[in-house]
């Protein structure tokens, strides 16, 4: 993997403004929590930011001790791919930095929201009055 | 007219705390037992939520983020999941009362057994919080709640020497017969009741709701400042009904159809058949609050999508929480287990929660990042600060007296 160059935008503190922040899509809607960052290592041994964690595999392991590895466990057991890896999201699709963070792309294109599909297709949609805005 | 309308949230918010099915029967047990000895809990119960929901309100306003979630990003995964854990059993109990008290208030009025009406009582509330709008929701139910008004109407109609009653709550004491653990232990129980946690959740989820913003900051001023003393005064009401009719015959409140007594007493076939009425939307406005508020902060710690103003297939694991939250509180409700004693019990978790939850409030409520220019005011975070400790010790001592006491008995 090529190492990024060093970067050239504002510094922040990841622990206090971006761990746990809510993040929200390109259409202004909630998109999952970031539960971890992935971090890569630059040439003069420093780490930038590179893509958000989210997701029930990425929560696991923070939460740690034997109920973050149940949740870790359970995330992989009920993922498709047999080696499956926490939802990425790329840090060049972050738009804005804020009390949440904003996206730059719509949720249906992120991997994070594979459960939520799941419980709207299996359960939701098919109650009576699902698509109907509340009146 | 419309004006008026935009602080049912604060109104439906606070029956919530104030007057729902066991908080009814507590207030009433309290006015029976200790007359006006207990009533100062009250008042600094009221003060205590108008600040932290104030907080909450505004942080929402400015921001859009539910209480849940400046929970999450404040305490971090582990301690906000031990605080999420605390608080959905609070609510989730809350919210078998509540369903049970439906029917228990349908009982009242139509003689059919409670545990019959039940399950369609669940079903109501769910179809409620699936089709109807936010905003209809909260102003049927905060003004029906008004219903309750018929308390302080009683409570004025009969009359105390008002005069000994001031005193009297000026200058509380242990009435002769109870214990000091037992005054104390019912002092915990109204404060809690009147702080409980899933009022901050529904009151800043429901201005995020609402669709609130930089100029509706008077609004949620309005509402707290409206509706949280509204439901203290309502408290007071039930409790000085119960003082003036039952302290003086030794009686003791254990089942919603005595709290109504006083007011039939008084005003009468049409004085009981509107306090019906009040006791079924208080009950149904609290079952929405609790239903509600399990989604929410769910969904607000997972960053889930949440909310009303969504369809539910947008909002589809939020959704699922408050449906399973429903069936769960149904079929915990068919056990015949007693919705009163499921309040009381309830008070224990939120022991854990309530440090929990008004802490991040305050911490992101001076956060310039969140708030711009509308952080908190010294005299807020002063009087804030003050409460924290508060809490912190009603929460340490709430256990033990519930243990000591055997509940207040």
């Amino acid at each position: 993997m090529d190492r990024p160059k060093p970067p050239t935008g504002r510094e922040v503190d990841a622990c206090l403004e971006l761990l746990d922040r809510q993040l929200v899509d390109s259409g202004g809607d909630q998109a999952g929590k970031v539960d971890d960052l992935e971090l890569t290592e630059l040439e003069d041994g420093s780490f930038v930011v590179t893509a958000i964690l989210s997701g029930p595999g990425a929560l696991g392991p923070r939460l740690g001790g034997r109920l973050g590895m149940a949740v870790a466990a359970l995330f992989e057991r009920l993922h498709p791919d047999t080696d499956a890896d926490p939802a990425r999201i790329p840090f060049g699709s972050v738009k804005d930095l804020g009390s949440h963070i904003t996206l730059s792309r719509s949720r249906d294109h992120l991997d994070v929201n594979r459960m939520e599909h799941w419980v709207r297709d299996r359960v939701i949609a098919r109650i009576p009055g699902a698509g109907d805005a509340p009146e | 007219m419309r004006k008026y309308l935009e602080v049912t949230l604060g109104v439906l918010t606070a029956i919530g705390g104030f007057v729902d099915i066991g908080d009814l029967v507590a207030n009433a047990e309290v006015g029976a037992r200790f007359r006006w000895n207990l009533a100062w809990v009250v008042v600094v119960g009221v003060v205590g939520i108008v600040l932290f929901a104030e907080m909450s309100g505004r942080v929402a306003t400015l921001t859009e983020r539910g209480t849940f979630d400046l929970v999450r990003e404040r305490l971090g995964p582990r301690f906000a999941l031990g605080n999420l854990l605390a608080s959905f059993f609070v609510t989730f109990l809350t919210l078998v009362a509540e369903v049970a008290g439906i029917a228990l208030a349908l009982e009242l009025a139509t003689s059919v057994n409670h545990l019959l009406l039940l399950p369609t009582c669940g079903v109501l509330v769910w179809i409620v919080i699936w089709k109807v709008k936010f905003d209809s929701m909260e102003r049927v139910f905060g003004l029906l709640g008004l219903a309750l008004v018929v308390f302080a109407v009683a409570a004025w109609r009969l009359g105390p020497d008002w005069s000994a009653v001031l005193h009297q709550a000026t200058h509380p004491g242990v009435p002769d017969g109870e214990g000091t653990p037992t005054y104390w232990y019912y002092a915990i129980a109204l404060f809690g009741a009147a702080m409980t946690p899933y009022e901050v959740f529904f009151f800043s989820s429901g201005a995020v709701e609402e669709g609130w913003d930089r100029t509706d900051l008077m609004v949620n001023r309005a509402n707290v400042l409206v509706g949280f003393p509204l439901g203290g005064a309502l408290s007071l009401a039930i409790m000085t009904c119960a003082a003036v009719v039952f302290a003086p015959r030794g009686i003791t409140v254990d089942h919603l159809s005595q709290v109504a007594l006083p007011v039939a007493a008084t005003l009468g076939r049409l004085g009981l058949v509107v306090v019906l009425i009040g006791f079924f939307a208080a009950t149904f406005g609290a079952a929405l609050e609790t239903g509600l508020s399990s989604g929410y902060t769910v969904a607000q710690y997972f960053g889930w999508p949440w909310g009303k103003r969504y369809r539910p297939v947008d909002a589809a694991r939020f959704h699922a929480v408050i449906l399973v939250a429903i069936l769960l509180a149904v079929a915990v409700g068919l056990t015949t287990v007693d919705p009163i004693k499921v309040t009381e019990y309830s008070i224990v978790f939120s022991a854990v929660a309530l440090p929990l939850t008004y802490f991040p409030i305050l911490v992101v409520a001076n956060d310039p990042q969140y708030m711009g220019d509308r952080v908190n005011s010294r005299l807020t975070n002063a009087l804030a600060s003050v409460y924290l400790v508060v809490i912190v010790v009603a929460a340490t001592a709430a256990i033990p007296l519930m243990i000591a006491t055997k509940a207040g008995m």
